[in-house]
């Protein structure tokens, strides 16, 4: 049939609709040619078959439509241990409390200095193996940081900052280096502080050795300085290296509580000494903190928030015990500490003017999370 | 060689084979202007038969049209030894050895040029610019590498109707439902999902604190078909550190939230508009821009010479007045008793998401306390103002205002306020503004029309009272397939829960999308 031109003036509806019906199914085959020629190529390209996915893969992520389970047909409420690690000051938190953490560790909270307040006036009895009363008394005891309550807001900026700049060092352990540090390298204010005037502590608390048992003393001494005062006759609760007090003394008041043939402090090579660990550190550690009663990974955050001790550094010391037993950040916890760090220091510079450089040069320190990571 | 090519191409791509497969191609196959259509039309005959349909093919190396379904160019290629023809409806090459359509690369780029060529002689509109140039939308295809990489690793995670993927609950982190509430509203927003999932987000932010990488992050978490629910630490700390303003352990609005997240979000996506560094912000075209803003038209009419002055402003979201507030909801229009409006009765049943739309976009007689000086009289002048939609956007939020800050008093507004899955927002464009300036609401809907449809995606909804109370989201994963999220718990929801619930946040998606 050859071309011609062909008018269409002439053809009756029939003849119309004929050549309509002819041109419609052209134009349908046409375009099922053109999905016949897709498919075709796809299966020769190698591409047609790639989503298909095995049966056990589907029925793995079936959604679930049963009572009392959700769409995974896991039971509610089952997410109560669940950590996560604070970016600001790398310490591992129990995920529904990090908020009221980061608010403190931010120093953020409209909250904190009112409950420090109270946690000071209220922190009384050492008997309590909680987390959150030993830290209060510790940190109250602690005469570097405690303050009277005009200097707390000013200090806790000052302290802030200096943190800041030392949050490379990964406080794991309960005797960190860092608080004497501080002490040692601050400028002015907080190293002179500590001997200036000792009548402006607080005297009121700490522990009074004659209460206590032999297994209480004990396990006191094992994570205490334990010097008991003459002043007050009570046992400094600063931690085991407090530069307040030498070792010496340390063995002293062991062997006057506990006799002769009680232990001393332990040795040396098995405490952290510097600011570098490694695997085996950590082992060490874990093993002596899994007699450390409360199984409550976090700090309450309540009790981070000491009035005129800065809220990380207070915290850092015990907390980091229960921390390392429960080493299961999610997601890079070594990694992503120094980035939010780093926000939240140039923020933090912002709200104070002074900017304290430690004397020490700061390593950045391998952690156990990098280990364990 | 590709598998899907053959070896007989070789005697074929000798001395200036590209040349003459381009002129087949502009010739033959794709007709660019309609002059070359006349002369393919009449010219392209079967040389045996005379067909000019019957997938007519023509010989690659020689001048011969040959139909497919008689086989006449089956013969020509046996007598000739031609081995090699190309279909001249889609341009596919035909190996008469091989007895199949085979794919060579070379020759496919050609074609692809030629089509490119004839399709921009006909005027065609091309909406995807990769590499340098303005393309057709073509569907992604695996490399050889990829696709052995995808073979040798055959277990799949198809994302189907029943499937949890893209589904994950959130812990809460200590009065964080707010957060976690916008944030499934968020990762189930269709376009803001396929922008992230397609890793669309180029940081240029120095630091590591860019919103929008965690966010990226975000849905990778959500698609990695985790069952634990995903703790968003990261998020608070980013949004603190950000928004100041939100920063604090206690309980937050959900608005509120979902206002500072957007800003962070457009204040990080600097780099991502094709280069334009958007410093101005009504030049922006970020991602969130572009779903997420909209105009709204603001005009004050001078009662005296009814000159009109109008104003643009960008939202993000409408705050609507609920009935039972302290500011009178009825009647809708100045001076009208309201009571019947276009046939419909509003004392009767629900207020709905339409009368709020309503009371919205009514003219509001500003009073004589008010007065606005008006440029066409030069004086100071009574007038009304009333808003209206300019620019929709492609994602409208509604914001019921259920809390209530007044002087007086501070309390939260339960009144039930019904909103339907599909809502129409053609009554509140400015253009339809016209037709409801004597209070003549009309809902005429044009069919054909369907640039300001939206369909319902999520709802936020807050149990309890001002003080403290639980937000939880309803969110839509599949179509008609609603989930309720309560934090860490994600459970199938029902239409009709979704649809009895308060409401306090709606998340509307723009039903048909064109580009522009």
């Amino acid at each position: 049939m050859k071309m011609e031109d062909m008018s269409l003036s002439g053809l009756d509806n029939t003849k119309l609709e004929a050549l309509a019906q002819d041109i419609y199914s052209d134009l349908v085959e046409d375009a099922c040619l053109g999905l016949c020629f897709e498919v075709h190529r796809a299966v020769k390209q190698g591409y047609f078959f790639l989503d298909d996915t095995d049966q056990e893969s589907m029925k793995d992520f079936e959604i679930v439509d049963q009572p009392g389970v959700d769409i995974f047909g896991q039971v509610y409420n089952q997410w109560k241990n669940k950590e996560c690690v604070c970016p600001n000051c790398n310490r591992s938190i129990a995920a529904s409390r990090f908020a009221p953490h980061l608010e403190k560790c931010l120093g953020m909270g409209r909250n904190s200095s009112r409950i420090a307040n109270r946690r000071i006036a209220s922190s009384n009895n050492m008997n309590n193996k909680s987390e959150s009363d030993q830290e209060d008394n510790d940190d109250v005891n602690d005469n570097d940081w405690s303050y009277g309550s005009e200097k707390k807001a000013k200090k806790r900026k000052s302290d802030k900052v200096f943190l800041h700049s030392l949050k490379q060092h990964i406080p794991l352990n309960p005797n960190s280096p860092r608080r004497s540090k501080s002490v040692k390298h601050k400028n002015g204010e907080l190293s002179n502080s500590v001997n200036a005037d000792p009548y402006k502590y607080n005297y009121n608390t700490g522990i009074n050795y004659e209460t206590l048992g032999p297994d209480e003393l004990r396990s006191l001494l094992t994570t205490q300085c334990g010097v008991i005062s003459e002043h007050t006759k009570k046992m400094c609760t600063r931690s085991q290296r407090c530069p307040q007090h030498t070792d010496e003394q340390r063995r002293a008041v062991r062997v006057f509580l506990l006799g002769p043939s009680a232990s001393s402090l332990p040795d040396a090579d098995t405490m952290v000494e510097s600011d570098c660990y490694d695997a085996s550190d950590g082992q060490v550690l874990m093993s002596r903190l899994q007699w450390d009663g409360s199984s409550d990974i976090s700090p309450s955050d309540s009790a981070s928030s000491k009035a005129s001790t800065n809220n990380s550094d207070s915290k850092k010391p015990k907390k980091k015990k229960k921390m390392s037993l429960g080493l299961n950040s999610t997601g890079g916890g070594g990694g992503s500490g120094s980035g939010g760090g780093s926000s939240s220091q140039t923020s933090l510079v912002g709200l104070s003017n002074r900017k304290k450089k430690p004397k020490l040069p700061v390593p950045p320190a391998p952690s156990i999370y990098d280990n364990l990571n | 060689m590709s598998p899907a090519g053959c070896p007989h191409v070789n005697g074929f791509k000798v001395d200036n084979w590209k040349q003459n497969l381009r002129v087949i191609y502009q010739c033959f196959v794709w007709s660019g202007s309609a002059e070359t259509r006349k002369r393919k039309a009449k010219s392209c005959i079967c040389h045996m038969c005379g067909a000019h349909l019957n997938r007519l093919h023509s010989c690659l190396s020689c001048v011969f049209f040959g139909c497919f379904t008689k086989k006449h160019i089956h013969e020509h290629a046996k007598n000739k030894r031609h081995n090699l023809a190309i279909d001249l409806l889609y341009g596919g090459i035909y190996c008469f050895v091989c007895q199949d359509y085979i794919y060579d690369k070379d020759m496919e780029q050609i074609a692809k040029e030629e089509q490119r060529k004839a399709w921009k002689l006909q005027g065609r509109f091309f909406p995807l610019f990769s590499q340098g140039q303005w393309e057709k939308y073509s569907t992604w295809e695996p490399t050889k590498r990829e696709l052995e990489l995808l073979r040798h690793n055959p277990k799949r995670r198809k994302i189907t109707t029943n499937c949890t993927i893209g589904l994950r609950g959130l812990i809460n982190l200590g009065n964080t439902c707010f957060m976690n509430c916008i944030v499934q509203a968020l990762t189930h927003t269709p376009l803001l999902r396929d922008f992230f999932l397609s890793d669309r987000h180029k940081c240029e932010m120095q630091s590591n604190s860019c919103l929008v990488c965690e966010m990226s992050q975000l849905f990778q978490e959500f698609y990695s078909g985790h069952r634990s629910p995903h703790i968003p630490f990261r998020l608070l700390h980013l949004v603190w550190t950000h928004a100041r303003h939100l920063a604090g352990y206690e309980q937050q609005d959900a608005h509120e939230f979902l206002i500072a997240a957007l800003d962070v979000l457009h204040r990080h996506c600097k780099g991502d508009d094709n280069g334009k560094k958007a410093n101005n912000p009504n030049n922006c075209n970020c991602i969130i821009d572009q779903i997420f803003t909209g105009g709204l038209q603001s005009d004050v009419t001078c009662q005296v010479c009814h000159g009109v002055s109008t104003t643009i402003d960008p939202f993000w979201d409408i705050s609507l007045d609920l009935p039972g507030s302290s500011t009178p909801f009825w009647p809708l229009s100045p001076g009208g008793d309201g009571s019947t409006l276009n046939g419909e009765s509003h004392l009767s049943g629900a207020t709905t998401l339409t009368d709020c739309l309503r009371r919205f976009t009514r003219p509001e007689h500003l009073g004589s306390s008010a007065k606005i000086k008006c440029s066409g009289c030069h004086s100071y002048q009574e007038s009304t103002k009333q808003l209206t939609m300019k620019k929709l956007p492609i994602v409208a939020c509604f914001h019921l205002k259920r809390f209530e800050h007044s002087a007086k008093l501070r309390r939260k507004i339960p009144t039930y306020v019904s909103f339907p899955l599909e809502l129409d927002m053609t009554p509140f464009m400015a253009s339809s503004k016209e037709s409801r300036m004597n209070g003549q609401y009309q809902q005429s809907v044009d069919v054909f029309n369907n640039d300001n449809k939206y369909s319902l995606f999520a709802v936020v909804n807050h149990q309890g009272t001002l003080e403290s109370g639980h937000y939880t989201t309803f969110i839509r994963q599949h179509k008609d397939q609603w989930f309720k999220c309560d934090d860490a718990v994600i459970t199938k929801a029902s239409i009709k829960d979704v649809l009895d619930s308060e409401g306090y946040l709606l998340f509307y998606h723009k039903q048909f999308l064109e580009y522009e």
